[in-house]
């Protein structure tokens, strides 16, 4: 005989202004197998749940509904309260009120009367739910990190240096990522090569990092704590054993007026290069694309230019296969592209140029070894306008989001460009300041109170060329008056977007991603390390907008998940898996086909002798992962979905 | 010879010879004009072999029989091009292995029965290709394109016409030769998916998962057709399915003993222009 | 009898796309049309025909699929398997009368709280159009009529 408690929460105001919760308990207590129907302001808190413990323990309840919030906020609570009253975790289920009734709706008795009905139909469910134990599995103790930025790079030392494996990952030649580009960091101003390179080297010295760079997973199978991940090791030409990484073969290359991706089109490099001078490797790699050799069938100077035969033209790519406890997801961001905004003549005129350029013409290991000329002429110029806001909330032509950091970057640059050039003129365009972070209030205020930046508030409509100048036009608001500035060099502070195959990576790896492309967090606030998939975490600009702290932080945060994951031998599993009933089993396999995870084997079965009696279906419980895609195929009603059965749905349905 | 005469020879000598151990063909029925199977053990027993153009049961689901087939021994079958695609979606769906059937092809037309070259079901896919590419024609029928040109109303009320005199006696499941699971989900009350009194709503409900489950698999061979006692045009409903997923996905039931099953498998480029 | 109809409407949907998608729409606060009963499944691969039937006896006016748009899904492409079964099972029961006005499907995201919420509000608003499901209501009632001899 069902027993059912059922505990209508208030949410504060959140349920209660909109559903009578007393009629809902009211209603509920007449319903058949309602022992307990009780409402209470707050369920989630101590004493919510104590009240809970204890309806449980006094009127040996045999199953619980608390309708309240969606049982993606509290579903894990309320089952653990239920559990230290002895009641298994999985005779509990959420009635959602909240997110999809009270919320939603207006009329008071129409809230009341669906919030009955999702309740009922609750109650009707977990009459039939069944005690389910969790599913223990092992847990390979084996991270993959995806990235090597700085985010990538402090997540794969953060967990090698609690020593468990780690396969750090880069598809660039190099570790460093976009913080290698940059010349000096708000708001401290320390070089940021300085800082970085060193952290670089210890990745790829550590004695638990396997570094494969030049390398793209391109295929994630499996399921937290044991994933099967493949990954392509892209032919470099250079045997990355033999060779010393001297430099003949790049000085030697004839192709050197090839754009440098690096140096953000603003530097050259060779067809056999490595990215940057403190390349870690530091071992060049062929690009296919560039090289005369692959082009044209001759050249080979670089083979011949290399004492040590390390150059070999026939490489192939290759693919290796790694078996993965957890991954953290440190795939970065790329910068927007500004020829969107037509009238600011990115692309067109040279001299209009991006943060990240300016960054490498103010990098002293960059093309102009850290001073600041102009991409047409060479020539030093002595007023910049920096347009901040290029691309970043504007749904117009940009993104909506901001991305917080444009203005400090832009403060910074405005204060460099004012350290290296001494009568050099500066005007920032902006729309509000944001500087929220620590230091970064008061560097901004040194820019303008110390440096004597302009700041103009308002933004710039067009851009054009008048003699060697590039004339601004643009609005100060606070004046309420256009201006116009002739400047020698524009600089705009362009949005951080997503890197270009952000979705179609989330969809190889199977984690979900927003409408830009940023990979979701399972929960904004509460879980903002966690990818919507178990076992593959976040770190960095790959999820959204962020500095370099906050990058490193939450590549932190991600190692320690990643190390509390690997803290067990085995890892606990939801058991909401599939099973069949070989009785009833016709033994056709379209579950077998079906299934996305190959979790359903052929089995025989055999009489005592030996002889197969008939072949039925059989899910390994460790492999599936309960989408339940195999129950509805089965014609005959045979394969079954642990806290999704058939009865508890059609009770479901039939309740409401 | 007639092609009786010769296939009466054949099935002796395949008897005889031990290359078979049975042979299921038909023999006279209650009245003149129906046949009923005939599993012929022995060559004597081959003597009242029938084969005409009254033979129009697919009999490809008796080699479904228990223990029929578990001994790996070869047994021989009188089929019609749709019996010869049922033992192909027979064996994609591992209920037999096409390798134990040596298949006895005849096809009859304008009251004419003709033999059909072969004897594994490998070497009659040319013939089955042929079907597949008439089949948009032959899948047409007045009585369907006119309950395809009804309101939803009146096609409600046709079928309700027509399902409230199903009184579940499950002759359609039981002449299906793809209706050969163990347990049927109308059989399966925990829960009672389908109602099993013989309502109007029930027989809807039966109606619907039958043709659902049958969806990709049906042959159109006209056994539940032929077996329901209140002459439901079961065979329509089968059909518009045959069309459907002969539209959408390419698929054409019994294509090969590879075949994948239409539900169980999918592409990612299918349509879904219904989607919202 | 100038009440306004309103409609009984039950949702299938995916725990990882549509559901979040409708707690987004409720944390965003979006107001829609009270009418849809949301029972929640893993996936829509879950999401047997049987439920559409079940939904239907249970007096459903109109009922609602919903899961992760083509490529998004949760268990990479149980989706893909339940857009095959729809288009097969859609076409059986418009082949029988029961129209495909009152059984839709989409795909909403976890992201698509607007979606959702306009979604709700269009799909009461069209079975308030159609109006009561008169023909299946008749036959559910002569299940529950006595027996007569």
């Amino acid at each position: 005989m069902a027993k059912i408690g059922v505990f209508i929460c208030h949410c504060g105001e959140n349920i209660s202004a909109k559903v009578d919760c007393k009629k809902l308990a009211a209603t509920i207590a007449e319903h058949p197998g309602v022992a307990v129907s009780v409402d209470y302001k707050y369920f989630c808190a101590d004493p919510g749940q104590e009240s809970i413990k204890k309806a449980i323990r006094e009127n040996h309840l045999t199953g619980v509904v608390v309708a309240a919030c969606s049982p993606r906020m509290h579903e894990a609570t309320f089952r653990k309260a239920c559990a230290e009253a002895g009641l298994n975790p999985y005779m509990c289920e959420i009635a959602n009120i909240r997110e999809h009734c009270s919320w939603v709706h207006t009329d008071q008795d129409m809230a009341t009367e669906k919030a009955a009905d999702i309740t009922r139909s609750m109650v009707e469910k977990v009459k039939r739910n069944n005690k389910l134990q969790p599913i223990e599995v092992p847990v390979t103790r084996r991270a993959l990190v995806i990235g090597g930025g700085v985010a990538g790079i402090q997540a794969a030392l953060d967990i090698a240096n609690a020593g468990q494996e780690v396969v750090l990952v880069e598809r660039e030649p190099s570790l460093g990522g976009h913080m290698a580009q940059l010349s000096e960091t708000f708001p401290t101003l320390d070089c940021s090569q300085c800082i970085l390179t060193p952290r670089m080297v210890e990745a790829a010295q550590h004695p638990k990092i396997r570094l494969l760079t030049y390398a793209e997973v391109v295929s994630v199978d499996g399921y937290i704590g044991n994933f099967h991940v493949k990954v392509k090791m892209k032919a470099r030409y250079v045997d990355m054993e033999s060779c010393t990484g001297c430099g003949d073969c790049i000085t030697k290359c004839p192709q050197k007026k090839i754009s440098s991706e690096f140096d953000c089109g603003i530097g050259k490099r060779a067809a056999i290069y490595t990215p940057f001078a403190q390349s870690v490797p530091n071992k060049p790699v062929i690009d296919k694309a560039t090289c005369t050799y692959f082009k044209n069938g001759k050249c080979k100077i670089c083979m011949r230019s290399c004492q040590i035969n390390a150059i070999n033209f026939d490489m192939q790519d290759e693919f290796i296969e790694l078996e993965i406890g957890a991954i953290v997801v440190a795939t970065g961001f790329q910068v927007q592209n500004n020829a969107v905004y037509g009238e600011y003549g990115y692309g067109k005129y040279p001299d209009v140029i991006t943060g990240l350029q300016f960054e490498r013409l103010a990098s002293a290991s960059g093309p102009t070894f850290g001073k600041i000329l102009r991409p047409s002429d060479g020539k030093e110029p002595k007023n910049i306008v920096f347009i901040q806001c290029a691309g970043s909330r504007d749904p117009s032509k940009g993104v909506r989001y901001c991305s917080k950091i444009c203005c400090m970057y832009t403060a910074k640059h405005a204060m460099l460009y004012s350290h290296k050039v001494h009568d050099g003129k500066s005007h920032i365009f902006y729309m509000d300041i944001r500087a929220a972070g620590k230091g970064y209030d008061e560097f901004t205020r040194r820019t303008i109170e110390e440096d004597g930046v302009s700041y103009l508030r308002g933004r710039v409509s067009k851009v054009w060329p008048k003699m060697s100048k590039l004339m601004v036009r643009g609005v100060d608001t606070l004046l309420g008056k256009p201006v116009v500035i002739a400047a020698d060099m524009v600089v705009l502070a362009t949005a951080m977007v997503p890197q270009p195959d952000a979705k179609e990576f989330a969809k190889t790896i199977g984690i979900a991603y927003d409408e830009y492309g940023f990979f979701n967090e399972a929960h904004l606030k509460l879980r903002p390390v966690e990818s919507s998939t178990a076992g593959i975490f976040l770190a960095g600009t790959c999820q959204s907008p962020k500095d370099i702290p906050d990058s490193v932080s939450q590549a932190s945060a991600s190692a320690s998940k990643v190390l509390a994951l690997f803290s067990k031998q085995t890892l606990e599993r939801e058991p909401v898996v599939a099973s069949n009933n070989e009785a009833t089993c016709a033994g056709c396999w379209g579950c077998v086909l079906a299934c996305p995870y190959n979790a359903i084997e052929k089995k025989d079965i055999l009489d005592r002798s030996g002889k197969l009696i008939k072949r039925v279906a059989s899910v390994n419980p460790g492999l599936c992962q309960g989408c339940g895609t195999c129950v509805t195929f089965c014609r005959s009603n045979s394969l079954d979905l642990a806290g999704f059965t058939e009865k508890q749905i059609f009770a479901e349905v039939m309740g409401l | 010879m007639t092609i009786q005469e010769t296939y009466k020879a054949r099935v002796k000598k395949l008897l005889a010879s031990g290359t078979v151990k049975m042979v299921i063909g038909y023999k006279p029925g209650t009245t003149a004009d129906r046949r009923r199977p005939h599993f012929i053990r022995t060559p004597e027993e081959a003597d009242q072999l029938v084969l005409d153009s009254a033979c129009i049961t697919n009999l490809s689901g008796y080699l479904l029989s228990e223990g029929l087939l578990s001994d790996e021994k070869a047994v021989a079958i009188f089929l019609k091009p749709d019996g010869i695609r049922s033992i192909n979606i027979l064996a994609a769906e591992a209920q037999l292995n096409s390798e134990q059937i040596l298949i006895l092809g005849f096809d009859s037309n304008d009251n004419q029965v003709t033999a059909l070259e072969g004897e594994k079901v490998e070497e009659f896919t040319t013939l089955i290709e042929s079907i597949k590419e008439q089949a948009p024609e032959a899948l047409k029928n007045p009585l369907l394109e006119q309950i395809e040109g009804m309101t939803p109303k009146e096609r409600f009320a046709f079928w309700q016409g027509e399902f409230s005199r199903c009184i579940k006696c499950y002759a359609c499941r039981q002449a299906c030769p793809m209706c050969y699971c163990r347990r049927c989900i109308v059989d399966c009350n925990q829960p009672q998916w389908v109602n099993t009194s013989s309502h109007t709503l029930g027989n809807f409900e039966w109606n619907i998962v039958r043709a659902f489950h049958l969806s990709g698999r049906c042959v159109g061979c006209g056994n539940c057709d032929r077996a329901c006692p209140v002459n439901i045009p079961l065979r329509l409903i089968n059909a518009k399915m045959a069309q459907e997923v002969l539209g959408a996905f390419d698929h054409f039931s019994g294509m090969s003993h590879t075949q994948e099953p239409v539900l169980a498998s999918f592409k990612k480029d299918d349509s879904e222009t219904f989607i919202l | 009898m100038n009440e306004i109809f309103e409609p009984k409407i039950v949702a299938f949907v995916c725990t990882y796309c549509t559901y979040a998608g409708a707690d987004l729409a409720g944390t965003s606060r979006l107001k829609y049309a009270p009418n849809v009963r949301i029972v929640r499944l893993p996936c829509t691969g879950r999401i047997s025909p049987m439920f559409i039937l079940k939904a239907l006896q249970k007096g459903a006016d109109g009922v609602l699929i919903s899961g992760c748009h083509p490529g998004d899904c949760h268990f990479t492409h149980g989706n893909y398997h339940a857009r095959r079964r729809w288009m097969v099972f859609r076409a059986l029961l418009e082949f029988t009368g029961i129209p495909s006005e009152r059984v839709k499907y989409s795909w909403i995201s976890a992201a698509e709280g607007g979606k959702f919420a306009d979604l709700m509000n269009s799909i009461t608003e069209d079975i308030r159009k159609l109006g009561p499901f008169d023909q299946y209501n008749a036959l559910i009632k002569e299940t529950e009529a006595p027996a007569t001899f």
